[in-house]
């Protein structure tokens, strides 16, 4: 359903006041120095449009690093009440990369059949503006996962914006959501000229080819060899020996979902709260008898390359794991078990 | 979207109550727990195989497969080997006591396309609870089925679980019941010798049987190859798998083996799916 329309960039500061009417609006903030992240903001004037992704994905405005799932008291038996987050929310900006793991988590969280009630409510309860992106970042590879340099109709976003180049954002309109963000300033937009979508696509053209002409990883090989377990485990041992066990990988990865529940409890009342767990951890698969099943680095490697890339998975879950970001790249201290890394080593079956 | 919200609640515990307490070895015991709302345990249906996640308010959530038929309404059983913080605070616990129940979950043995067919159980220490949950099915409507023959096996005469009913099966004529232990005790006049020692005196014959088997992991891996070995087809040979099973319903990815979600796949798998599965 997609409608194409025009905003001028002076205005923008307008719209997103607009929008704060209704609703949190998460958006790239500039921190001290050089880095950005996505932050609840309190003006329109915070937003910065000249950002690589930042290091944090939009992630956890939908599956919080830790959230509480209910709380219960005794009161003669036990009492049960789900705690639910409510709040409206914007997320202004998103890359293409994490609007498509956002994908990811509606075909695997929120999957139709058995949904998780808490990450369904903030779903439905949040818009997403996404900005495609006319560089690339140093370590992304969205070309590689088909996740970007921006998306086409049907990709998950709500709203896509593309700057121009001169005064002008391209406003694509994709759902209903979109068009209620659009109309709580319908007097900003004006419909897009066919020279705009036309250099939209000029804008997306070059932007692919400002990728690396020799990107690291091709999913095509090392998927296939994933998925029939042709990779030998000296090669798995001999990466993994490069993996402190940190969970940054995991955690900083949009499309990672793994969660551990706990409780605490006090005087007969308490809180049952999730938070993010990881592969990566021995813990994850541990059993109470203290059997482990995957009880080395290497298999819990494998596992975490397993979900993001087999064939197994993507029939599963309807779409890749690993939507290119590369911010796995960029986080692993032992600096080499990136997804193009791994993925490279897989296809070349050596590891230097 | 929004019609995803009016579903239930996959991750809310429904509260059940203790009603007994049953002791069967010095770390196990049955519980018999009844939903607390009367309507939420009528409509409360389960198939063997299948599990609930018990919360113990305050330390959390467990997964615990039945261990009574649902041929058998009123209540439903789950037998408790004390391992870690949780079971041991459930065993601290008597009738009247309340916890959570989320369920049930998972598939289930299959039950309808095995009718007609003679029936193998293997059960070695812990695992005869979630096998009884079947074999008591299938008493409850024998004719269905053609021979059934039951081996059990533990590591000592004092680690067999429902040592009454063991005694009554024994007695049955429409079973084979036998039982073995891995080390005598005094006053133990049965056989000695791990569970695959039964197989020559028992009489099996692969042809037309179907074999369900739970027990621990080194037990089923090499119970396996005996019954490839017998002659049992892969898909003929159905054994449950264990993980870690966290949130029960495939999400919280602790309990996968390759693309398989033990929680919402199984427990439940045939050798034949088994083979199927990276990792």
């Amino acid at each position: 359903m997609s409608r194409a329309l025009r905003l001028d960039k002076g205005r923008l500061r307008e719209w997103v006041a607009a929008l704060q009417k209704s609703a949190t609006v998460i958006a790239p903030v500039p921190l001290h120095g050089a880095d950005v992240a996505f932050q609840p903001i309190k003006s329109a004037d915070e937003i910065t449009l000249e950002y690589d992704n930042p290091q944090d994905s939009p992630k956890r405005f939908l599956f919080p690093q830790s959230e509480d799932l209910l709380r219960y008291h005794r009161n003669g038996g036990y009492q049960v009440e789900p705690t639910y987050d409510e709040e409206k929310r914007v997320i202004f900006g998103i890359r293409c990369c994490d609007v498509s793991a956002i994908r990811f988590f509606d075909l695997t969280l929120g999957v139709e059949d058995l949904p998780d009630a808490y990450y369904a409510r903030r779903r439905a309860n949040t818009g997403l503006v996404a900005f495609a992106c006319n560089a690339p970042c140093k370590e992304c590879f969205c070309v590689c996962a088909n996740t970007g340099p921006s998306l086409p109709s049907g990709g998950g976003y709500d709203i896509q914006l593309t700057d121009l180049g001169g005064a002008y954002l391209l406003v694509e309109v994709d759902t209903p959501k979109g068009e209620e963000l659009v109309a709580a300033a319908p007097q900003l937009f004006s419909p897009a000229s066919a020279d705009d979508l036309a250099q939209r696509d000029a804008l997306d053209q070059a932007a692919e080819k400002r990728f690396p002409r020799d990107p690291r990883l091709y999913f095509s090989a090392s998927s296939r060899k994933v998925s029939v377990d042709a990779v030998e485990e000296e090669l798995w041992r001999r990466m993994a020996q490069w993996c402190v066990t940190c969970g940054g990988c995991t955690n900083i990865c949009p499309t990672c979902y793994c969660f551990n529940v706990t409780d605490a409890q006090m005087n007969g009342a308490g809180v049952r709260t999730r938070r993010w767990d990881s592969c990566q951890f021995p813990g994850l698969t541990r059993e109470a008898s203290g059997h482990n099943p995957r009880p080395e680095q290497l298999h819990r490697l494998r596992r975490r390359i397993f979900h993001k890339i087999s064939y197994q998975y993507v029939a599963r879950d309807g779409m890749q794991g690993c939507v290119g970001c590369g911010r796995c790249v960029r986080v692993c201290p032992g600096i080499r078990l990136g997804i193009p890394e791994v993925g490279e080593a897989i296809r070349r079956a050596e590891w230097k | 979207m929004e019609v995803m919200e009016k579903r239930p609640n996959i991750y809310l515990p429904q509260i059940a109550r203790i009603i007994d307490v049953r002791d069967e070895t010095p770390d196990t015991k049955t519980f018999v727990f009844r939903l607390r709302d009367d309507a939420a345990h009528a409509a409360f249906a389960w198939r063997p195989g299948q599990f609930v996640e018990l919360s113990v308010f305050g330390l959390g959530e467990a997964p615990f497969g039945f261990a009574s038929s649902p041929t058998r309404k009123g209540s439903f059983e789950i037998t408790i080997r004390a391992v870690g913080a949780l079971t041991r605070a459930l065993h601290a616990m008597g009738a009247g006591a309340e916890v959570g129940i989320r369920g049930p979950l998972g598939n289930s043995f299959p039950y309808d396309e095995v009718q007609g067919r003679d029936i193998l159980f293997i059960a070695g220490g812990i695992g005869l609870p979630p096998l009884r949950a079947l074999i008591h099915n299938m008493f409850d409507e024998r004719p269905k089925f053609g021979n059934i023959t039951i081996l059990y096996g533990a590591r000592t005469p004092t680690d067999l679980v429902y040592k009454a009913e063991l005694k009554e099966w024994a007695s049955r004529q429409d079973i084979k019941f036998m039982v073995t232990v891995d080390r005598s005790e005094p006053g133990w006049e049965g056989n000695v010798g791990m569970v695959p020692t039964l197989f020559p005196k028992a009489g099996i014959k692969p042809e037309g049987t179907v074999s369900y088997m739970c027990g621990p992991p080194v037990m089923i891996r090499f119970v396996i190859q005996d019954l490839v070995s017998m002659g049992f087809a892969d898909e003929d040979i159905i054994s449950t798998l264990e993980r870690h099973m966290k949130c029960g319903v495939g999400k919280c990815n602790h309990c996968c083996i390759g693309h398989k979600y033990v929680c919402r796949d199984g427990p439940v798998f045939s050798y034949k799916q088994m083979k199927g599965l990276l990792e």
